[in-house]
This record gives C-alpha cells, structure tokens and sequence, in this order.
C-alpha cells in the first residue's frame, strides 16, 4: 500500500478503487484497454485529468504517458483541463438544432455570463458545445455529468442553474 | 511479376509491389506524402489518387494501397485523378502559413515540390486557419507546428520504426499535434530522423537553423564515421562549413535513416582549435616544406640508426587509400610496416572479422530480416545505434532478440537480456552444457535467419572466433547460420584487411626505445588506445613525433610536426564498415577557414587573398602521394590498390551513395586463439564501454553533442556493491591496470554480477573499451594521486 | 399497433424490465433452445436465411458477415457490439436498452454460441451511463442465471461479457476505430484489408455488430427465418426496424415498425404531423449522414433498396423532419459542422476537406456567397465524396449531396439576394 501512495500522490482514486485498477491491469493480457475507465474514474473523483492524473494512469497500465495522451486528448469528454464542477454539454446536432438548441445555449450564456469554454468565477459551471446526446427526441437537450436534460424550454435554464447551485452548496 | 500499364506504358514488377512503386519505375512520380518506403503505406494523405481502368478495384484508388497486377490499366494523368490530387494539395494548404520565405525546409520541401505537382496554386479559402504552439524540443529539432500537413510520418518514424517512447501524436480533427507530452529534450537516439521524415518545416535542424538554403548547400553522399556500421551520410556544407548531416539511403546498411550521434556529431570538422596549418616545432610552414621536411627527417633517421628508427601509424578513422599508402611509403622508406591501428586488440579483433567471418558475414539488412538474433558482448546504443534500429524493426516482424552482455542494455525492442559478465560470455561460448548456451543452440537450430552479433570489444579476437564456431555449428544446407560483427570504428575492417598476420604492438616498439620518429596518421594514442598513460610516457623515447590529423588532439599539440589532413567530409575516399561493405564518400566541401569564424560573427574581414584561409589541409591520401613523388589521382591510387589487394572490390563497379560491395573472403588467419589472463581473487571484471555520445573522437569534438554527453560514474550490481559496503551515490575509487579514479557509484541491477562498468567519453576520457579482459578493484572513498 | 413488438415487446415508458420481467414474456427461451438443439452452423444458417441486414447504419447482410467469421479458428475471437450511436437523429438503441437490456444480452450470448467467440464487448457511449449501468445489472443476473460464465446450460459452451465505456466521438462507431477504442490506443480508423473477421481486437477474429442487429437475434431463433422475413413490407427486405422520430414532428419518439414502411406513414401517423401546424419540408431519413428526403418522396418505403433508388440511404431509420420554414443551408451547415469537429484527424478530405465545406456553407448562409462557392461547392462533394479513408466523411456528403441535388435553389436564392431568405 505503501508504494500505492506514492504513485497517487495527489489523491486523485480512492484507495480501492486504485487497487482494483491495479490488480485489474495485472489481470488482463493488455492493461492498455483500461485506459478510458482509469481516466473517466479519475475525473469523477477529481473533475478533470490534470497532469498527474495521466501520469497516474500511465503508471497503473505500465505504458508511458505521451501513449495516455494521445488517447486522453483524443476525447471530447476527457476535460484535460481543469472544468467547472458542473461542465454544461449543450447538444448543437441537428435535431436540437432545430428546435430551438441556439436559442437554449444563448441563454445558458445569458444566465450564467460566460461564452463556450468559460468557467464561472465562482468555479461552478462550464459551457461547453457537444455533438449529439442520444436524446433526439427530447430535443433541445444538454448533459451534465452524463445526466441528460431535455426537452428543455428557456425558462427551464434559471430553474435548473438554481438547482445545481443549492446542490452545490448543500 | 505482374506486367500492368501506367499512362500508356507498360511494366513488369516484383510481385507485391504497389502502382506507386511501378509508376517510379517508369520514372512516373506520383505526387505523396504520407507513404514513404521504410515506413510503408497508411493511405492518409490521399494524394497519390490516380485512375484504375482495368483491374479488382477500378475507379480513382491511392496508388500507395493498390497492389500491381497483370493485366492492370491506370493512368494518373487523366482529368479524374489530377483533379482530385489538385484538391489534396488544397485541403492540405488549407492552414499553412505563407512562412516560405522564413522556412529552413524551402527549396528541400516535399510541401512545396507536391503542391506545385498536384497543381493546387490559388487560395480560395478564406476561413480561420487553425494554429498551434510550439514545443521546445531541445537543442537538436526545431518544431513549428503551423507548417504540419498531418502525415502521420513523423511519429512514424519516431515511434513506429525507431522506438521512441516520448513522442506522439495528440488530439484529433483538423487540430492533431505531433510532440511530446510536455516540453523538453527528445529522449530518443534517434530524434533527429524526424527532420527527415518530415516532408514540411515543421520539424527541421535546430543546429542547422537559418544557415544555408538548400539550393545554396554543397551535399555529396559520405558514409558516417562515428561506428563501424558506415551507414550512408549527406553531409550538407557552405563556405567552408559543415552544417548538417542527414540519412543518406543504403537498404544493405542503415535503410533511410540513421543515429543522432552520426547527424549532429559533424561539428568536429567545424571545430574552433581545429589547426588547419602544418606547424614545426610551432612555426607555420607551407605543406610542401613540411612534407619536404619530414621526408628528409625520415630518411635520415633511417640511414642513421635502421628500419626501426621510424615508425608509421594508420588507424580505423584514415581511410582504405591512406591506410594503404602508409604501406607504400614505409615500403618506399625502408622502414618496417606501418601498425595499422593504436589500438592491438581492436585490430586483432577487426581481423578475425575480416578474416575469419569473412565468408558468414550478415548486413545489417539481414539483421533487420531475422527471426532470431542473438548478441554477444553488444551494447548496440552504445557501439552501433542503428543497430538497435534494426533489431527493432526484426522484433516488429516477430522475431526474438536475446543479448548476452555485461552492460544493462536498453533497447527500442522486446529483448530478453541476460547479464553476463566477459568471462562468462567466452565460457559459455565453448561450454556444452551451460543451461543458456544450450538454450541457445536449441533455437538456433529453430530458427530460419538466424543471426549473431558479436561485439570485437568485449569478445576480443578469442571470443570472435568462438562465435564463428557456434556460427558453422549452427549452419546447415538450407540456410547458413551468420554473423555481424561489431567492430572499433568506421574503417577497423579496412585496415584488417590491409594488415599483415605478423603484428607487433605499438607500446613495445616504442618502449624498446629504438623508434626515433613515430607518424601517426590521424590517430591519437593517448585517447584511442588503451593504456593512453603508458603511451604518453613511452612517447618520451622519441625524438620526432609527427601527426596527420583533422581533430584537435592532445596529441597533435605535442607534436614535433603537425600536418593538417582533412576530415572524410572534406576529401573523398574509403571505409570498409564492420560486415566489409567497402564503400566510398565523396567530398563535402573543401577544407578553409568558415566565414562564419572569419568574421567572429560579424561581417566576413575584406582581405583579398588568392587561396581562402585555413584552406592547407589535405586528404591525407594525397599527402602521402606526394611524399611517394606520385603524381597519380585517386583514381590511379584506387587501381593501384584493388591489384595490390586482391581481396578489395573493383573501385570503379562502386560510387558514393551506392549499395557498394562487400569485399571477397579471405581465408582464416586463426591467430590468436590464445590463454585468457585468470581473474586475481577478490576483483571485479573491468567493462569499458563507448558512452553513447563522446567515445569516438570526431563525436567528442563535436560541440553539436555536448548536450548529451553523460557524466562519469561507475556502475556496478547492487549485490556487489552491497558486499563491498557501498553505497549508491558515494565516491569510490577504481583501481585498475592503469591508474586509479575516483568516480560515483550508480547501481543497476542489469550490470551484471561481478563487473564494474565505466564509460569511456568526453567526461572520462582514461580506460577506452576493448582491451584484453582486465580487472580490478573499487573501495570507498577518495583516493589522491 | 397493428405491427408485432419485438424489440419494444416489454418497454412501458419509464420503466426498465430486469431477469423476471424478460423471461416473463418469452425471454432466453431462444438461447435455451439453442444451445439444447442447435449446432453454430445452424444459427448462422437460420440468421442468412432471415435477411436480416446490419442496423448500425451500413445495412450488411449479417449472416453473410457471420459466414466470414473463422469460428472454427483456434485461440481468442470476439464478438464486439457497437453502441457508439453517436450519428445525430439516431437513438434507438439507446431507447431499447433503457427499456429492455436482457434484449441485447440474450442475442449476445447466442451470437457468440454461433460465432464462437469465447469473449464478447459492448462498446457504449459516454451518453449512456444510464443504460451501461442498466447492461451491467443485466449481465450479474444473466450470469446468476447461469447464461454466462463457463460451460452454458451444459452446452460445454464458454461465455464472458463486459460492457466498455467510451468517452465520447462520434467516430467510435466506425468499426475498426472502435476495436483501437477498445485496445486504449488511438481510435483511428484501421486500414482495410485486413478485415476485423481476421484481425480485429488484440490482432484476432473479431465481429462487430450493433446493438439492435443482436437483439433481433432471439427472435429470428424463436420466431423462424421465414416469419422474419415476413414482417417487412417490401420484398426482399426483413424484420422491423426501430425508427427514432425527431426534428419538426410532433411526436418525437422511437417505434418499431416494418421494414418498408411508407414515409407518409411515418409523417401523418407516427410523427403526428408537423410541429405548429407546418408543412413537411424534408427529412433525414436515416440519420445525419442520409441524403435528405422531400414531400416528393412521401411514398416511397422505407427500406434499404427503395431509398438508394432515390438517392438516399436507410442508415439506422433515425427519421428528422424539418418543416417548411428551415433553411437547407443552414441546416446542412449544422451537419456539416458536426462531421467535420468529429473528424478524427486522419486523412485529408475529411480532416480538412470538411473543414472547406463547412466554409462554403458558412459564406453562402452568411448572404457572402457567390455562384463560385457554389460551384467549389459542387466540386468539393465529387471529390469528396467516395475518396476519404473511411465513411466518416462519406457520410457527411450524404446532406450535402441532397442540398444539391434538392434545393440548388435555395443556394441560389442566398446568393442572389445576399441574405439568408428564412433569416427573419
Ligand atoms: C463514422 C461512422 C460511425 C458509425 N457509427 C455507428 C454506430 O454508432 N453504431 C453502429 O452500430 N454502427 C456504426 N457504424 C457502422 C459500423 O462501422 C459497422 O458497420 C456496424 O457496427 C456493423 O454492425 P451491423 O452490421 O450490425 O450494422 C458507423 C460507421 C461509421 C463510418
Ligand atoms: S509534423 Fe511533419 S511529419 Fe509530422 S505529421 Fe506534420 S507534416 Fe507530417
Ligand atoms: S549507427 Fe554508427 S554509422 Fe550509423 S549513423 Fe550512427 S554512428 Fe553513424
Ligand atoms: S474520413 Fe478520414 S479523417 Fe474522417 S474520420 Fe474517417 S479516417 Fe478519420
Ligand atoms: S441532436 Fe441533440 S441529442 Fe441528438
Ligand atoms: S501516399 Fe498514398 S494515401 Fe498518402
């Protein structure tokens, strides 16, 4: 365990959740293919994958780190830089387009402040752009931590900023 | 072997080849980018579309993917194709910057030459164009990643084929970048190969950066000088000044690419101390009174006091031809045959090479096409780096790669090392029933191609010899079972080759005192053979040293006469490489003061001369041809010498930059099979070893490699260490043969057990690698001299 | 309904049926029978008999795919189903396995039984955490029930199933860049030849099919090849399909309806019309990479011939309407914008090619267009379309070509009048 720390340096897996991916990788023919779960459960915990997340990874799967990375930034949904702790994936495909998705991202920009990429001073929210969710029918619709949204009206943005706010604070 | 038509004209190729391939038999290039010949196709770029009317797949296809076939009609000039490929250049110029102007690549850009051929010329998008930062990669690649076309070669190159684990290619869509995971240094031996690879100026000669253009570099094919592999060179030159070396091609050697050490390792020929006039006893002199002087000298000395008063010194850095007129002019002196090499079991090993293995030698393209090769005493990063290059690309295509080494060998591959100490390594060699020699012999007999690399350093002639035992063993009417030898430096096998059997060494014909005057043809001693200590002290009984050299030696500042000689970029002239390919290099630019130097950076001094500074040195061939009163060319030096050596491959069947040849068998000279000296009780076995930059002397003086020099430590097993209560980190002292040094002790569990491991370099010039097995002793502590 | 559920038999909205629920109606008594009477050979005999053709988007026949599958090979094969569905309009089976993932688990174990393969993956996009959670439950009690794991219900016939998240791009669902997703390198596309059915995941035989091609499975097992067959409308098409309604309907919702069904029907009985009392424009009949459809196509079925003889693809029956007051260039703007950000980055056409159309479209829509960027336009799409390394950017032409070949008039009209005419 000892050694386990030491490659965990910032706390970014729990403990046994660690070692489970490390037992897991000595199990498996090709510990690469874990490389999506490793990162997805270091962003979970941590929100994002800094630096030493990558390195972490590259450590439990024994591969180097430029080989995390090139996956790491391969992904839209792999932040490798730091988000806020509600990243807002606003759906522009085609189907939320038309009905009224541009519409919807303005106001998130409105009530929140902030453009695409932008964080929230207070750390809270992230807007994002992203292709389509997988909920056409319930267009127009936005992700936030793989919770799906929709169809979502305008007036709806206060209602559910508010309520990720109170969640926050809670 | 397919016949198919290409624009109307028809052509019959090997089986397997693609249409790209057959269209540049028919001299038709097909404009490309992605594929490149060692890397092989990928189909990316798309630009190599050409039109396939007859054959399995018709329509527009990427002539890099389609295999010929019989039958096939393609052409690559109709509307279709040329369309399309006009399109390629577009999408692909669609984010470059107009940097032509300020681009190091301009006039040798696969960019510039493909869009013009593709015939994309006007711009019409007028969108953003997507940008990047750059990465600082250290002292030896510039990066600007704007220019990237997206080939995917680079990180092919990098680390596909040569095995570089700190390079790749990050994020996706129109924004991929091609870099490391954060700034710094390219890690990879190999680093530079990029430069090359890359048909754009995103990554480009940062020693090289802003100071020719192509169209202004003098570039001849050469053959590298710093191992005995002689993979195949450019050398680039402007003004007296060698700026940069890129990978020549030779499929027999190298392939397409070559080390880091032979492209940024030519600022030797450039060096600043470099002394380009014939200076005696310090006063400057004209080459013609200096060789005047020296040719009286000799003959005087000889007349007085006998063949033994002057002694001339060849050596693996002098080329065939000068080598061979060393030979010559003792002949024409009276005095006795010149020692080809300082260094006694460098050359006897270099023999048995040349000799001995001359009829089971393997190129390092056989290396490449093994199925199983095994190395003894071989530390390929350190003694020939496109060697590990080539073990690569066998284990690519499954092949197993075992090393039998004391050292703790890193390799770009999969490779089952074993640690095993000298001694070890010539026992197993004739042991029966080691358990790993015996596994050996079983997949050997197994295996298809298979292929022994044998280090001349570690093994020595004995344990050469030994290898070619297990070698004919191993041999059998299908398939022979062969060797590569790795040898001392560029041109150790040329001089094998013109040695004679008897050979004396050079210590004891000094020590004895007789030699009057020693000549030492661009050679140091007291930094290429082993006990340089012992030699400086014997130096003491002669009255008149002479050196030949293009380095800035020790040695050539103690010199009585100092005759500057010019560097194998500078001159034309030939090396035998380590599996006796006898190949030549062709003449760079011409020996002078660079302009660069003259103006000490600002604008050049306007002095009219008739000659250009610094322009007295000469080949050391032709030096030696006016010493002989020989009027005769190279040409007629070259004729002269495949007579006199039968065994030499007909110089006018060759040319620079070719294949070349390797020379004919010969048969063995079995000459040293002699007792190994025993271990003292209680001592370590010494292992001298090149550092991987440094070792070789044009490398140590060349200011381009500083950054990689590696400092001085001791390396030995932590098990060893521990029984001599050492600690990792601490001062020790090594005592050997010849001196006594205080180092720092690393500990490496891959040394092997029973070894104290040190690398001869810039920072620890003293022991040099392969002498006979040595050993000594390592205690705590400092030790005063 | 007068269509038979299959797929849709146990999906009551909101609700998620388990083990008890499926078997209630039927469930894994196709596996059972299998595996009790049935050789390998045999299944796949019965699925190329049914005409069951592809539903991830390609429409390739199954049982001629499972014919070219070495099951006999010795060492690791896998079976790998893809539910990447990322193509915007498409989201089928994501509905079906929010609703019924022992659907998909069932038809998993009997394709490995006829395919042979001893390890199988659902590769599963980061959107569907819900329904990977939902599959992960599936495979514990499918397991407890002993339809997973070593030796199946006696047959001696090995099994192991896990479900592979991703972390998002559309490009996954490529097949060969899904097995590179899988393996934890770069999910590029691989090239072809060599063929997954040779060297696919780790370098061995593999099979990749999407969620509902699988998921029919059970029922062409317990249902027969020939009634199968029936089920579709036009001849020499098969089964049902899942048709995911979005866009301008008024009913956006998923059905299960023939293959072959009439595109009228869909408009005026399923998708209840268009929004706000709108006329139906045009639709993507079958994703964001299908050649749109117009009122003029109204009664031709939906099915895999019938639409290529009109141009236009069936892809995966995701069905988006745009009413009367969409402007086709911005609409295909939008699409375009989505291929080219997904574009994974390696070959030209598509990673920068896209990037030019995306332009084009951008400077027409903008009112800044002119009749060359039409014509560069119309030059872009020849020499894209076919000629990219995968069909990635194949599939973006698809909307492209119809804007072309439908409404080249509209084209015009914003550049004639330098402005985008549905612009209020
Ligand atoms: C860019 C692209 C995206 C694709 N996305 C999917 C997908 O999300 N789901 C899917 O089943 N097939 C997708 N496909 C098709 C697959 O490559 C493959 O043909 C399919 O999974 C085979 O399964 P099937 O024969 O059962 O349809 C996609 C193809 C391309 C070129
Ligand atoms: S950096 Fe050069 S070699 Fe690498 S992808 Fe770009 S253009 Fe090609
Ligand atoms: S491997 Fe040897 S010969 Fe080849 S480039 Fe490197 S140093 Fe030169
Ligand atoms: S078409 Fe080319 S760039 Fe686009 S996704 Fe396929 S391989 Fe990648
Ligand atoms: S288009 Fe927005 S969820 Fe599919
Ligand atoms: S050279 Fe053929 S696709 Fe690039």
């Amino acid at each position: 365990m000892a050694q386990e720390e030491k490659i965990d340096q910032i706390g970014l897996l729990e403990e046994e959740e660690l070692a489970a991916f490390i037992d897991h990788a000595c199990e498996l023919e090709h510990p690469r293919e874990m490389v999506i779960d490793v990162l997805r459960a270091i962003q979970k915990n941590h929100g994002w994958v800094p630096d030493e997340g990558v390195e972490l990874t590259a450590t439990i799967l024994g591969i180097t780190p430029i080989e995390v990375e090139e996956v790491a930034t391969f992904y839209d949904k792999i932040f490798r830089r730091q988000v806020g702790r509600f990243p807002i994936h606003i759906c522009d495909s085609i189907c939320c387009w038309s009905n009224g998705g541009e519409e919807l991202a303005e106001q998130f920009q409105k009530t929140l402040g902030i453009t695409f990429g932008e964080t929230t001073k207070d750390g809270l929210f992230t807007l994002l752009p992203s292709c389509c969710l997988g909920v056409c029918g319930q267009a127009p619709a936005v992700m936030i931590h793989q919770k799906l949204y929709g169809p979502l009206q305008l007036d709806d943005v206060d209602e559910l900023i508010n309520r990720l706010r109170r969640e926050a604070s809670a | 072997m397919p016949t198919l038509t290409i624009d109307n004209q028809q052509v019959t190729v090997t089986d397997g080849s693609t249409v790209l391939d057959a269209a540049e038999q028919l001299g038709i290039i097909i404009p490309h980018f992605c594929y490149h010949k060692a890397l092989g196709p990928v189909g990316s770029c798309r630009m190599c579309a050409v039109t396939v009317h007859e054959g399995t797949f018709k329509g527009l296809k990427m002539s890099c993917l389609v295999k010929a076939e019989e039958g096939m009609v393609v052409t690559t000039d109709d509307q279709q194709s040329v369309e399309f490929r006009a399109r390629v250049g577009e999408w692909l110029m669609l984010n470059h910057p107009h940097d032509c102007p300020v681009c190091d690549e301009g006039g040798e850009c696969q960019l510039q030459e493909m869009t013009i051929a593709s015939g994309h010329g006007i711009r019409r998008y007028g969108g953003k164009k997507r940008t990047h930062n750059n990465q600082q990669l250290g002292s030896f690649v510039a990066q600007e990643m704007n220019r990237c076309i997206q080939c995917y070669r680079c990180v092919r190159t990098y680390k596909d084929y040569c095995g570089g684990s700190d390079f790749g290619v990050m994020g996706s869509r129109n924004r991929v970048f091609f870099g490391r995971y954060k700034e710094g240094p390219l890690e990879s031996d190999f680093s530079g190969n990029i430069i090359d690879a890359c048909p754009t100026g995103v990554f480009t000669d940062k020693t090289y950066r802003f100071k020719s253009r192509y169209w202004d570099l003098q570039e001849a094919p050469s053959v590298c000088p710093h191992c005995s592999l002689g993979c195949a060179t450019i050398p680039g030159g402007r003004y007296g000044e060698l700026q940069r070396v890129r990978s020549g091609v030779n499929e027999k050697v190298n392939g397409f690419f070559i080390c880091d050490r032979g492209r940024f390792g030519s600022s030797y020929v450039n060096h600043p101390d470099r002394r380009r006039q014939v200076r005696s006893d310090g006063q400057p002199l004209t080459v013609g009174d200096g060789l005047s002087k020296l040719d009286a000298q000799a003959r005087e000395l000889i007349e007085e006091h006998g063949p033994e008063a002057v002694l001339l010194l060849g050596s693996n850095r002098a080329s065939l031809e000068t080598n061979w007129l060393l030979q010559r002019w003792a002949a024409e002196l009276g005095c006795r045959a010149p020692l080809l090499s300082a260094h006694l079991q460098r050359h006897q090993a270099a023999q048995v090479a040349a000799f001995d293995l001359s009829d089971r030698l393997a190129s390092l393209e056989k290396v490449r096409q093994s199925d199983l090769v095994v190395l003894f005493g071989v530390d390929p990063l350190a003694e020939a780096p496109m060697l590990a290059v080539a073990l690569r690309q066998a284990a690519r295509n499954g092949a197993l790669i075992m090393v039998y080494d004391p050292r703790p060998i890193e390799l770009p591959c999969e490779v089952d090392h074993q640690p095993t100490s000298p001694a070890q390594l010539l026992a197993m060699l004739v042991s029966d029933c080691e358990p790993e020699i015996v596994r050996i012999r079983e997949m050997l007999s197994e295996a298809e191609m298979p292929v022994l690399v044998a280090g001349g350093d570690l093994l020595g002639a004995e344990g050469l010899l030994r290898v070619k035992q297990l070698a004919v063993e191993q041999s059998n009417e299908k398939r022979p079972c062969l060797i590569h030898p790795i040898l001392g430096g560029p041109n150790s096998f040329g001089s094998a080759v013109l040695s004679l059997p008897e050979q004396d060494d050079l210590l004891t014909r000094l020590e004895s005192g007789r030699t009057k005057m020693l000549i030492c043809v661009e050679t140091d001693p007291l930094l290429e053979a082993p006990e340089g200590e012992r030699f400086g002290t014997a130096l003491s009984h002669v009255d008149n040293l002479v050196v030949f050299d293009y380095l800035p030696t020790p040695l050539s500042v103690h010199a009585n006469l100092f005759i500057p000689s010019t560097a194998p970029a500078e001159s034309a002239g030939s090396f035998i490489n380590n599996e006796g390919r006898q190949q030549l290099f062709a003449p760079v630019t011409n020996p002078r003061l660079p302009i660069a130097e003259t103006g000490a950076g600002n604008h050049p001094p306007r002095e009219f001369l008739s000659t250009a500074p610094g322009s007295d040195p000469q080949p050391a061939w032709q030096l030696l041809q006016q010493l002989l009163g020989d009027m005769g060319d190279l040409e007629t030096v070259r004729q002269q010498m495949a007579t006199a050596v039968p065994r030499l491959v007909d110089f006018t069947n060759l040319q620079p930059g070719g294949v070349c040849c390797r020379v004919t068998d010969a048969d063995e000279r079995s000459l040293y099979a002699g007792d190994l000296p025993e271990q003292p009780e209680g001592s370590l076995q010494l292992v001298v070893t090149p550092a991987r930059y440094g070792s070789d002397l044009p490398s140590r003086f060349s200011a381009k490699l500083t950054p990689r020099f590696a400092p001085a430590v001791l390396q030995m097993n932590p098990k060893d260490a521990a029984a001599l209560k050492l600690a990792a980190g601490s001062k020790v002292s090594l005592d050997t043969e010849v001196g006594s040094f205080n180092l720092i002790l690393n500990c490496n569990k891959d040394v092997a057990a029973g070894c104290a491991l040190v690398e001869n370099g810039a920072a620890f010039p003293h022991l040099v690698p392969g002498g006979l097995p040595s050993f000594c002793q390592v205690s705590a502590g400092v030790r005063d001299d | 309904m007068s269509t038979p559920q299959l797929l849709f038999k146990n999906r009551r909205p909101g609700e998620t049926v388990f083990i008890d629920g499926y078997k209630a109606t039927g469930g894994y008594q196709g596996l059972e029978m299998a595996l009790k009477d049935s050789s390998p050979e045999e299944i796949r005999e019965q699925v190329k008999e049914s005409g069951l053709r592809g539903r991830g988007g390609a429409g390739f026949p199954t049982g001629f795919k499972w014919n070219f599958f070495p099951s006999g090979a010795p060492g690791p094969k896998y079976l790998v189903c893809n539910c990447d569905e990322m193509e915007p309009g498409t989201y089928k089976d994501g509905v079906l396995l929010a609703a019924d993932p022992h659907q998909l688990v069932e038809g998993m174990i009997l394709s490995a039984f006829a395919l042979q393969t001893d390890v199988g993956y659902i590769f599963i996009r980061y959107a569907y955490e819900q329904q990977a959670d939902y599959l992960r439950k599936a495979i514990a009690e499918a397991k407890a029930a002993g339809y997973i794991g070593k030796n199946i219900l006696g047959s001696g016939f090995d099994f192991e199933l896990h479900v592979h998240g991703s972390a998002g791009r559309y490009i996954l669902g490529e097949e060969t860049a899904l097995l590179n997703g899988l393996e934890g390198i770069r999910p590029n596309p691989r090239l072809k030849p060599p063929f997954p059915a040779t060297r696919g995941l780790f370098g061995r035989p593999t099979t990749v099919n999407n969620v509902e091609t699988i998921a029919n499975i059970p029922h062409i097992i317990t249902g027969g090849a020939l009634w199968f067959r029936d089920l579709a409308l036009t001849p020499g098409s098969s089964g049902t399909k899942l048709y995911g309604l979005s866009g301008h309907f008024n009913v956006t919702e998923c059905f299960e309806l023939p293959v072959g069904i009439p595109l009228r029907e869909i408009v005026e009985n399923y998708g209840g019309g268009i929004r706000g009392g709108r006329k139906f424009k045009a639709c993507l009949p079958g994703g964001a990479s299908t050649p749109y459809l117009t009122a003029e196509h109204m009664d031709v079925a939906l099915d895999f011939d019938s639409l290529e003889k009109v141009d236009s693809r069936y892809g995966t029956a995701g069905v988006t309407a745009f009413d009367d007051q969409t402007c086709m260039v911005a609409a295909t703007f939008n699409l375009i914008n989505f291929f080219a950000r997904e574009s994974c980055g390696w070959c030209s056409p598509c990673r920068d090619g896209l990037v030019m159309v995306r332009w084009l479209l951008e400077t027409i829509d903008n009112g800044q267009g002119t009749p060359e960027h039409l014509e560069m336009l119309k030059d872009q799409l020849k020499n894209i379309a076919g000629n990219s390394f995968c069909a990635l950017a194949e599939g973006a032409m698809g909307p492209l070509a119809g804007l072309l070949n439908h409404f080249e008039q509209e084209i015009v009209d914003h550049i004639e009048t330098g402005k985008c005419p549905f612009r209020k």
